[in-house]
């Protein structure tokens, strides 16, 4: 164990009342400004809830892991969705940590297609649906999504190879090609399958949601906060859980409240505050900024603060067969159909979804599998374990409104603050969606020899955006273009919570060109003195 | 001499592993993970009262009605009469996590776990013959993937960009 998890402070003090840009959360989002913003020479304090794990702390085991890494604070929820009853304290499955849930994602980095930026103008008005078209296009985040493909070492991208096929791939590609689809390959994956940027190549070692041992898969945590902390620009508070953003007399951020690993209080002035807390933390920060100026929450003049919650239509599929598979060894998600991410209404729902392969070890999968089965229905699916492949749908939800996150104030978590409320309804385009998946992914499994396929449902949220969401008027969403709030000078949003919509890709590569792009346009206002 | 409890009359652990047995039906599992889970089960009991009651008289009761192990079927189709009974429903919640976190359990089930300190799956993880190796490259054929499709394009745009 390294002394570093106990450890509060990295990098360089600053002083609390030096009006620093503080960032709250480094994540994809978080992490990524931090870099950004201190190669730039621009003081930055980060406030991270968790600890630094180091390579050497991770456990691979998976609810050793779990009950390491996962952000588990108390959160409720409500709506339609399955998860109300099988985890139902448990929406989302992210990562408190420094490098937040990149150091639990699998690496998949599509990204976003032009049509996915202007769903209300192809998908048009769907009964339900709250569409709103980006206020950027693909053209103008294409070059940042190069420099994200650079910072993650995505492979097939920029000259770097492709990883080789593990067990698991093998049947998920074979079964690919003789249902006719073309287009699969084992990425783009942020996976080094050879050294890249001082870190090794893959050793096929079949952990990737636990944190990587071996430094191969890329996180900010291997990457872009430490080099932030070698700047001597940037200090970095671990155990440091951000509850409340103030703003002066004429409603410019001025300071975030946080509280330490003991509990206590501090204030930490600030020029710019950018959140980057995930989708369920980041609005409910948010809403607990309440202040005379900003009765229904900060930055909510919209009303949209919370609202258009997503979390990616998923569903995973296992299929059973008469020999050995073993798809726990290798890189879990190296593996991607992309043949159904398109907008072909003819399937019968807009949007489309990826085939992505996946594995769970014995635990989880035990967990997982069909929450709540037992008797023979439930252990026939175990005692196949080694037999079986596994994948992953996962496509474009649809944002409604009525999917938010709201402060759930007949609850408190563990420091007395009420916990957010996640409230879901599927939209039946995602249910149409789904269950498209489903039969595409049996009659794949099928053509290859399945003698059986279980259809497990959507998994605790990892993908969770859209609540704090981009939009050309102030009306419509929360930021702007660049994400800055329409009502709240210097406060940014930085993480998936800033999505318009979501799209089919995987987010993480999308989130990270979306904070170069975001960091370049701050550090560009403030040398103007404009910020 | 004062009374023994009813929690010290009993052991509460052969029925149990009965249960699970039952509810977990595994025909190549020995008795050892099921007597671990048993374990784990009863320490929680400890903290618990509620369960401790519950779970008394629930296996109390299933007694009486004769829980034959040695017949799957019967005995999936006695308790799924039980399913939610609050006993039943704290016993599947805890063995679910606990049966199947068992290494034993993992050997059983052809699963090896951590593989970093021993270097990792690099001898293993693609030793899968019974298939063709696939590409693994992207597709580079003529087949361009149709982002959107003809009818689903809106008015005005008349390519498919």
């Amino acid at each position: 164990m390294s002394d570093q998890r106990n450890q509060e402070r990295f990098g360089a003090a600053i002083d609390h009342d030096e009006e620093a840009v503080v960032i709250i959360g480094s994540g994809a989002g978080g992490g990524t400004v931090a870099y950004e913003l201190t190669r730039r020479g621009i003081p930055c304090v980060v406030l991270e809830a968790g600890a630094w794990l180091q390579p050497e702390d991770y456990e691979n085991d998976e609810w050793a892991a779990f009950n390491q890494m996962a952000w588990l604070d108390n959160r409720t929820t409500s709506g339609t969705w399955r998860i109300t009853k099988d985890f139902p304290n448990l929406p989302a499955w992210i990562v408190k940590a420094v490098g937040g849930s990149t150091t639990h994602w699998s690496g998949a980095t599509p990204r976003f297609k032009e049509y996915e930026f202007k769903t209300r103008t192809y998908y048009g008005d769907l009964d339900g649906a709250n569409l709103l078209d980006w206020p950027i296009d693909l053209a103008e985040l294409a070059p940042y999504y190069d420099l994200a493909e650079q910072a993650i070492g995505s492979t097939h991208r920029h000259g770097r190879p492709a990883l080789p096929a593990n067990n698991n791939y093998k049947v998920f590609a074979n079964g690919a090609e003789r249902v006719g689809y073309k287009h699969y390959a084992t990425g783009p994956y942020g996976t080094n399958a050879e050294p890249y940027d001082g870190r090794p190549a893959s050793v096929q070692d079949g952990f990737n949601f636990q944190g990587d041992k071996s430094t191969a898969k890329w996180s900010t945590a291997v990457r872009e906060v430490p080099r932030a902390v070698a700047t001597g620009k940037c200090d970095l508070r671990a155990h440091s859980q951000a509850v409340q953003i103030t703003h002066d007399k004429q409603g410019k951020v001025d300071g975030v409240l946080y509280l330490d690993k003991a509990g206590a209080l501090h204030r930490q002035k600030a020029r710019i505050v950018c959140v980057a807390g995930n989708s369920i933390e980041s609005p409910r920060l948010l809403l607990m900024s309440a202040s005379a100026q900003h009765p229904d929450g900060l930055a909510n003049s919209s009303g949209q603060v919370g609202r258009n919650y997503m979390r990616h239509t998923t569903g995973s599929v296992y299929a059973r067969f008469d020999e050995k598979v073993h798809m726990y060894r290798g890189e879990t998600m190296a593996g991607i159909v992309a043949d159904e991410a398109r907008h072909d209404t003819s399937r019968g729902f807009a949007g489309g979804y990826y085939m992505e392969t996946l594995s769970l070890g014995v635990p989880f999968m035990a967990a997982f599998v069909e929450p709540g089965s037992w008797g023979r229905e439930f252990t026939e699916l175990l005692d196949a374990y080694d037999r079986t492949a596994g994948m992953w749908v996962v496509g474009e939800d649809m944002p409604q409104e009525t999917n938010r996150v709201t402060l759930n104030t007949g609850a408190k978590d563990q420091w007395g603050l009420p916990v957010p409320n996640v409230h879901f309804d599927d939209h039946p385009n995602d249910v149409a969606m789904r269950e498209h998946g489903y039969q595409r992914a049996d009659l794949l499994y099928e053509a290859v020899g399945a003698v059986g396929t279980h259809h497990t449902p959507p998994y605790p949220a990892t993908h969770n955006l859209g609540t704090n969401r981009m939009s050309e008027r102030p009306e419509d969403g929360v930021v702007d273009r660049w994400g800055q709030a329409h009502d709240v000078p210097g406060l940014f949003v930085s993480d998936g919570s800033q999505m318009t919509t979501g799209a089919a890709a995987n987010p993480t590569l999308t989130i990270v060109a979306l904070a170069i792009r975001q960091a370049e346009h701050i550090a560009d206002e403030m040398g103007k003195g404009s910020l | 001499m004062p009374d023994p409890t009813p929690n010290d009359a009993k052991d509460l652990k052969p029925a149990l592993v009965r249960l699970l047995r039952a509810a977990f039906p595994h025909p190549s599992f020995p008795d050892g993970p099921f007597e671990r889970c048993a374990d784990k089960i009863l320490a929680e009991l400890d903290e618990d009262l509620w369960h401790r009651l519950a779970l008394e008289h629930g296996l109390d009761t299933l007694e009486q009605l004769d829980l034959d192990t040695e017949d799957d079927e019967a005995a999936e189709k006695l308790l799924r009469e039980i399913e939610d009974a609050e006993f039943f429903v704290f016993v599947r919640s805890v063995a679910v996590t606990t049966l199947y976190d068992d290494h034993e359990v993992w050997e059983l089930l052809g699963y090896e776990g951590a593989s970093f300190d021993k270097g990792g799956y690099l001898e293993t993880f693609n030793d899968l013959d019974w298939l063709p190796d696939p590409r693994i490259e992207e597709y580079d054929g003529p087949d361009r993937l149709v982002e959107v499709a003809e009818h689903d394009l809106p008015a005005g745009h008349t390519t498919n960009a």
